[in-house]
C-alpha cells in the first residue's frame, strides 16, 4: 500500500469533515478478509483513519451518490469512475455543487474477490486510456505508473467472427445460469431508474420467472438500456455470482456506438449522448 | 463399526443410483460448482470446497409451477405439479444439510407446503463431510460441524483412497450397494474453525432494532439479492398467476427482502422503505424472528453470503458488532 497516498486521502477527508464542507466521505476501507477493499462511509473526522487505497479498490463508488442526493458528499474517484460522474452529470442525476471529488491517479486494479487478490490487472485496466480522473476537486498525485496496454475489443472481435447461431447459443447458455439477483443492475452507475422495467407490473414487460426466456429478456433489455451509456467499469461482471461475462456484451455496444457516432460515454459532462439526441442530417436507416 | 467404499466403487454406486433416480451432484460449470442433475458419473466433482449455490435449489427451486388449470370441455381442471422420480442429492456439506432441516420448519409445519413435502419425501441426502475449512466457514458457531451427520441419510468422509461410510437413516440404508466392507479405520478429526460469537445476538437484534447501526451498515449495501439467493436458509418467494391461451399457471419464484419493492403494498406505502430497514430485516429474520418461531438461528455458517457479497457485508462481523453493542449496554 502507498502510505503517502493514503495519508493525502485521509488528510483531505479530515479537513472536509472538520470544516463541515461535506456531510460524509465515501472511500475505501479494508474488508473483513484483511486483504481486499470494500466501500466505506466516514461521517466523523476520526473515521477517516479507516480509509485506504490500493490495487484492490475495484468498486465504483459513484453508485452511492444516488442515495446521498440531499447532502454534500466527498467521494474518492479513480479515473474510470470519473466517467460515471460525467455520465450522471450529463443525465442530470447529480449536481456538481453537492460533490467534492477526491481524484486518485490510478495504477490499475487487480482481479479481486473475497479473500483473493490476483497478480494481474483487470481486463478493463489493461485497455484503460485515462491516467487521471476527468473531473476532480482535489487530486491525489503519485508517480505515474506505466503498464502494457492491451488492444481493446479483442474479445468482441473474436465473438463477431462467430456465426449468429453460435453467438446466440453462447449467450443463451450464459443467461440460463442467471438467477435474477439484479446485482449487475444494483452495482451499475447507469442503472438508476426508480422503477426498473423488469419489476414493472403495468405494463408487465417480464414476468417473475427465473427461467431461460425471462432471463434472456432481462439481460438483453438491460444491455440495450446501457448502449452509449455504459462507462466500462465492468463492475456488473465482477459482482455476478454465476459468472456471466457481461462486459463482453457491454463492450460490443460500446464499440458499436463508437463506430457509429464516434462517442464514448462519460468522457465529457456536456457532450450530448448520441442516443439522447437527434440531428436532422442523421440517417434513420430506412427509406433512404 | 463403519463401512468403507473405495473411490472406484463409489463411482459404480453412483452410476447404479443414477439408473433409477435423478442424481443431483456438484458439477463444474465455468469455474462454478453447481448442483445439477448428472447424466454420467464422470461429471460429478469430488474435490470442491462448497457449491456456489446451495442445495435448497432442489426443494425450493428458483422458479416452479405450483399448479396449472386447464379447460376440459368447458370445465376447469386443476393439475397439481408432481415430482416424477426419486432423487438422490450427493455431495452436500453438513452445513447445507442443516439448511434443509431449517427450511423444514416453515415448509412442513401444518398446513405443509405439499410440493416441498413431496420433494423432501422423495429425496435422499448423501453428505460429504469437510476435511478442510474455508476462511468464510463458521458452522461450528451455529450448531453444526464439518462432520455433522444429523441431517443426512448417509455421510461420507474422505480418507486416503476412499471414503468411510456412515449410514444414518433407514432411507440411507435402502440406498446402499450390496458389497461394502467394514472398516477399522477411525474417522479423521474435523478441521478447526474460527469461532463467531452468537450467544447474545438474538437479544441484541431485539434490543437494537432502532439503532443507527443498521443505517450505517446499509450505506454500502447494494440491495441486490445475492446473499438471499446463495443462502441455504433464505426462503422468501413471490407467487403470480400467468394466463396462456385460456390456461392458467400459478408460478412461485425466489424473491428477497433486500429488493426495494418487496414490502410495497397497494397505495404505494412501504413499511421497509429505507436501505437500513431492509438490511436489518435480513439479519432480524435470521437472528431473531426465526429463532423466536422455530428455536434455531436461521444461519448454518456456510459463508456463501460472506464470499459472494460484492461489498463485503459479513454476517460474522454483524454478529460480533451486535454482541459488542449488547456487552456495552449491559456494562
Amino acid at each position: 500500500m502507498d502510505s503517502e497516498l493514503i495519508q493525502q486521502i485521509r488528510n483531505q477527508a479530515r479537513d472536509l469533515l472538520e470544516s463541515g464542507t461535506v456531510k460524509g466521505v465515501i472511500g475505501y476501507e479494508r474488508a473483513s478478509d484483511g486483504l481486499t477493499a470494500r466501500p466505506a462511509f466516514a461521517y466523523e473526522p476520526a473515521a477517516v483513519e479507516r480509509l485506504i487505497f490500493d490495487e484492490t479498490c475495484t468498486h465504483n463508488l459513484v453508485i452511492y451518490l444516488r442515495d446521498k442526493k440531499a447532502e454534500k458528499m466527498a467521494i474518492v474517484v479513480k479515473p474510470c469512475d470519473s466517467r460515471a460522474i460525467n455520465l450522471l452529470l450529463n443525465e442530470k442525476q447529480i449536481k456538481r455543487e453537492t460533490l467534492f471529488i477526491i481524484g486518485v491517479t490510478c495504477p490499475g486494479v487487480v482481479e479481486t474477490s473475497w479473500n483473493y487478490k490476483g497478480q494481474t490487472l483487470q481486463a478493463r485496466c489493461q485497455t484503460c486510456q485515462l491516467s487521471k480522473p476527468l473531473v476532480y476537486d482535489f487530486l491525489v498525485e503519485r508517480e505515474p505508473v506505466e503498464w502494457p496496454k492491451a488492444v481493446p475489443y479483442l474479445n468482441v472481435q473474436e465473438m463477431e467472427n462467430k456465426s449468429i447461431a453460435a453467438r446466440r447459443g453462447f449467450w443463451l447458455e450464459q443467461f440460463e445460469r442467471c438467477i435474477r439477483c439484479y446485482a449487475c443492475r444494483q452495482v451499475c452507475p447507469g442503472c438508476y431508474c426508480p422503477e426498473c422495467f423488469v419489476e414493472q407490473l403495468d405494463p408487465l414487460w417480464v414476468g417473475i420467472r427465473i427461467a431461460p426466456k425471462e432471463n434472456e429478456l432481462w439481460q438483453i433489455m438491460r444491455a440495450f438500456h446501457l448502449a452509449g451509456r455504459c462507462i466500462g467499469c465492468d463492475e456488473c461482471e465482477r459482482v455476478c455470482p454465476v459468472a456471466i461475462p457481461l462486459s463482453l456484451l457491454n463492450q460490443k455496444l460500446e464499440k458499436k456506438v463508437k463506430e457509429l457516432f464516434d462517442f464514448q460515454a462519460g468522457l465529457s459532462p456536456e457532450e450530448q449522448p448520441p442516443l439522447a439526441t437527434f440531428k436532422k442530417e442523421e440517417k434513420l436507416g430506412f427509406e433512404e | 463399526m463403519n463401512l468403507y467404499i473405495s473411490r472406484d466403487d463409489l463411482m459404480r454406486w453412483l452410476a447404479q443410483l443414477l439408473r433409477e433416480r435423478i442424481l443431483l451432484a456438484p458439477v463444474r460449470v465455468e469455474g462454478l460448482i453447481l448442483f445439477q442433475p448428472v447424466s454420467k458419473v464422470e461429471e460429478v466433482a469430488l474435490d470442491f470446497a462448497n457449491t456456489t449455490l446451495s442445495p435448497k435449489e432442489w426443494f425450493l427451486p428458483p422458479t416452479e409451477t405450483l399448479f396449472s388449470m386447464q379447460r376440459n370441455d368447458g370445465q376447469p381442471q386443476l393439475v397439481p405439479s408432481m415430482v416424477e422420480k426419486d432423487v438422490v442429492i450427493f455431495g452436500l456439506r453438513s452445513c447445507d444439510a442443516k439448511g434443509i432441516a431449517l427450511m423444514d420448519s416453515p415448509f412442513l409445519r401444518e398446513p405443509a407446503d405439499t410440493l416441498y413435502q413431496e420433494r423432501r419425501t422423495r429425496t435422499s441426502l448423501i453428505g460429504l463431510s469437510c476435511r478442510q475449512a474455508q476462511p468464510e466457514c463458521f458452522c461450528t458457531s451455529v450448531g453444526s460441524a464439518p462432520n455433522d451427520s444429523s441431517h443426512v441419510d448417509i455421510l461420507l468422509t474422505e480418507i486416503e483412497d476412499g471414503y468411510i461410510v456412515q449410514v444414518i437413516t433407514d432411507k440411507g440404508k435402502a440406498l446402499l450397494p450390496q458389497a461394502l466392507v467394514e472398516s477399522e479405520e477411525a474417522l479423521p478429526p474435523p478441521p478447526e474453525l474460527q469461532a463467531v460469537p452468537t450467544k447474545a445476538v438474538t437479544q441484541a437484534v431485539r434490543e437494537f432494532f432502532n439503532n443507527p447501526y443498521w443505517g450505517r451498515l446499509a450505506d454500502r449495501c447494494l440491495h441486490c439479492k445475492i446473499c438471499a439467493y446463495v443462502c441455504p436458509t433464505c426462503y422468501c418467494f413471490d407467487v403470480r398467476d400467468y394466463f396462456n391461451k385460456g390456461n392458467l399457471e400459478r408460478v412461485r419464484s425466489w424473491d428477497s427482502c433486500q429488493s426495494a419493492g418487496f414490502t410495497r403494498i397497494a397505495g404505494g406505502y412501504d413499511p421497509r422503505a429505507t436501505k437500513g430497514a431492509r438490511l436489518r430485516q435480513r439479519f432480524s429474520h435470521k437472528l431473531l424472528y426465526f429463532p423466536e418461531e422455530f428455536h434455531d438461528i436461521a444461519c448454518v455458517g456456510c459463508g456463501r453470503c460472506v464470499k459472494s457479497c460484492p461489498v463485503n457485508i459479513d454476517i460474522r462481523e454483524v454478529m460480533s458488532d451486535l454482541e459488542q453493542l449488547e456487552a456495552k449496554s449491559g456494562s
